[in-house]
């Protein structure tokens, strides 16, 4: 069977003239898929989709994102992002993202959960690399399964892997390799009584020392409030340049719109604007 | 023997990586800590040794490169900085014993255990495995105060660990430690929350 080999290249441009961000479709292949850009003070904003309606056994899929200097990007998803069953010989479905933050540029990548499928496999690789005054809100969410199936940790495999470097220097670097069947989610040293786990990485490159221990003061309390006995967020700083958010959470529901919260805060510290959530159905 | 001591004055004793927030918050107890320590040795236990092994090989990524990277792999702040501490001030101790080159700038304690090996001729696979069981000794040590949890128990639990400490000193002996995976996320909120505990018995 031929396996698709999506790709989807996009380029934010700020346009001086018109004080807006521009995007450009340098290529688009089957079945990912951008819907055009609308726009949202000054940034643009982009859903990314699959065709197939999610990702098939034996995908190999590849998205790059050049955000231009002083552009401003908001990237989402059309919906959850579901890892079909994987047959044997298909292999390993896998994403890969490259993604440049250019100078004075601002990308906000907001997608919907991943949902793994019972017997899915499934590779992701992410690298972001931040110039100077480069600005990301990048979140990531992945649940346990089809729940309502009664799908928790049924899949085979799940490797995440995830870069986010700036000016080159490595500030993160996540390597989740999840196998439930040999090595058990539910351990107190994995994800315990939890079921979702979502990162959000804050970061504005060349802000000031003063600026993230306020920010990082206001978080805390923040976590504080939200954490409960179904859901705990925690929040540390990155070896430089900004923040990561994480949450553990029992159920789906409690944690997009923790998110939500944690980018509104950040946002209105970093640039002085509110976040404005992406049009479309939750 | 005598670096890996866990008397050892560096301060190792101060800290419990996240494990105080995991008992306060009854995520683990006596009953719980085996499964944990092993879950524990394979995933953060083979990165860390990995990292050990690479800056006990003289080629590699650079001192410099090797410590941000595992920088990079450590997002609790105080979980980071522990290390950070304990690199080096075991550097220091062992620069002050023995007339060798510091390599300057940020220590993980993995790496500087791994550097020092190597100027004192240790196997790696060796040291690999040494780092490890000094790593679990600290950690239990520490459950000891943190939980109901005797010196005859904990005496056997290390001893039954033996061969999942043996099992991620092997599988740390890989090429690239950047690639080796770990997926801890309660732990590392765990040492995230630490901060917010009303009354802390360790720095970390």
């Amino acid at each position: 069977m031929q396996h698709p080999d999506g790709r989807l290249s996009l380029q934010f441009e700020y346009d001086a003239r018109s004080a807006r961000t521009l995007l450009h479709v340098a290529e688009q292949r089957q079945p990912l898929k951008v819907v055009r850009a609308f726009h949202v003070e000054g940034a643009a904003l982009a859903h990314v989709h699959n065709l197939s309606g999610g990702v098939l056994a034996g995908d190999r899929l590849s998205l790059h994102m050049e955000i231009g200097p002083r552009a401003r990007a908001q990237v989402t998803s059309t919906g959850a992002t579901r890892l079909y069953r994987s047959r044997p010989e298909a292999g390993p479905a896998a994403m890969t993202a490259h993604v440049n933050v250019g100078e004075g540029a601002l990308l906000e990548y907001l997608p919907d959960a991943l949902i793994p499928f019972a017997g899915s496999r499934f590779q992701q690789n992410t690298v972001v690399n931040l110039e100077d005054s480069a600005g990301l809100f990048w979140w990531e969410t992945v649940a346990p399964g089809r729940e309502a199936r009664g799908e928790i940790f049924s899949y085979s495999e799940l490797q995440l892997r995830f870069d986010l470097r700036a000016a080159g220097i490595p500030v993160a670097a996540e390597r989740a390799h999840l196998d439930p069947p040999v090595r058990p989610l539910e351990s107190p040293g994995r994800l315990g009584p939890y079921r979702y786990f979502s990162s959000f990485f804050i970061c504005y490159t060349g802000t000031g020392e003063s600026t993230w221990r306020e920010l990082e003061k206001q978080l805390q309390e923040l976590a504080g409030k939200l954490s409960s006995r179904v859901i705990i967020w925690g929040l540390g700083r990155l070896p430089a340049h900004g923040l990561v958010v994480r949450a553990l959470s029992q159920n789906g529901r409690d944690i997009h719109g923790g998110l939500v919260a944690f980018w509104r805060v950040a946002k209105r510290a970093l640039y002085g604007q509110d976040a404005v959530i992406p049009r479309k159905v939750y | 023997m005598q670096l890996a001591d866990g008397a050892l004055p560096i301060g190792s004793a101060a800290h419990s990586f996240g494990l105080e927030t995991l008992v306060v918050e009854e995520k683990l107890n006596a009953d719980s800590l085996p499964r944990f320590l092993r879950d524990y040795l394979q995933e953060t236990g083979v990165v860390e040794a990995a990292f050990c092994r690479a800056a006990h090989r003289p080629a590699g990524p650079g001192w410099t490169a090797l410590n941000q990277q595992l920088s990079a792999r450590k997002p609790a702040p105080e979980s980071r900085a522990a290390s950070l501490t304990l690199g080096r001030r075991f550097l220091q101790l062992f620069l002050s014993l023995e007339n060798a080159a510091d390599p300057g700038g940020e220590a993980h304690y993995a790496t500087a255990f791994g550097y020092v090996s190597r100027l004192l001729r240790i196997d790696e696979d060796l040291s690999a495995a040494v780092y490890l069981q000094q790593t679990v000794n600290a950690l239990v040590s520490a459950c000891q105060r943190l939980m109901p949890l005797g010196q005859q128990r904990a005496a056997r639990l290390l001893w039954e660990l033996k061969p999942a400490i043996l099992e991620a000193a092997r599988a740390s002996d890989v090429a690239e430690p950047d690639a080796v995976s770990a997926f801890t996320p309660l732990v590392e909120i765990a040492s995230m929350r630490h901060v917010a505990l009303g009354t802390r018995l360790f720095i970390s």
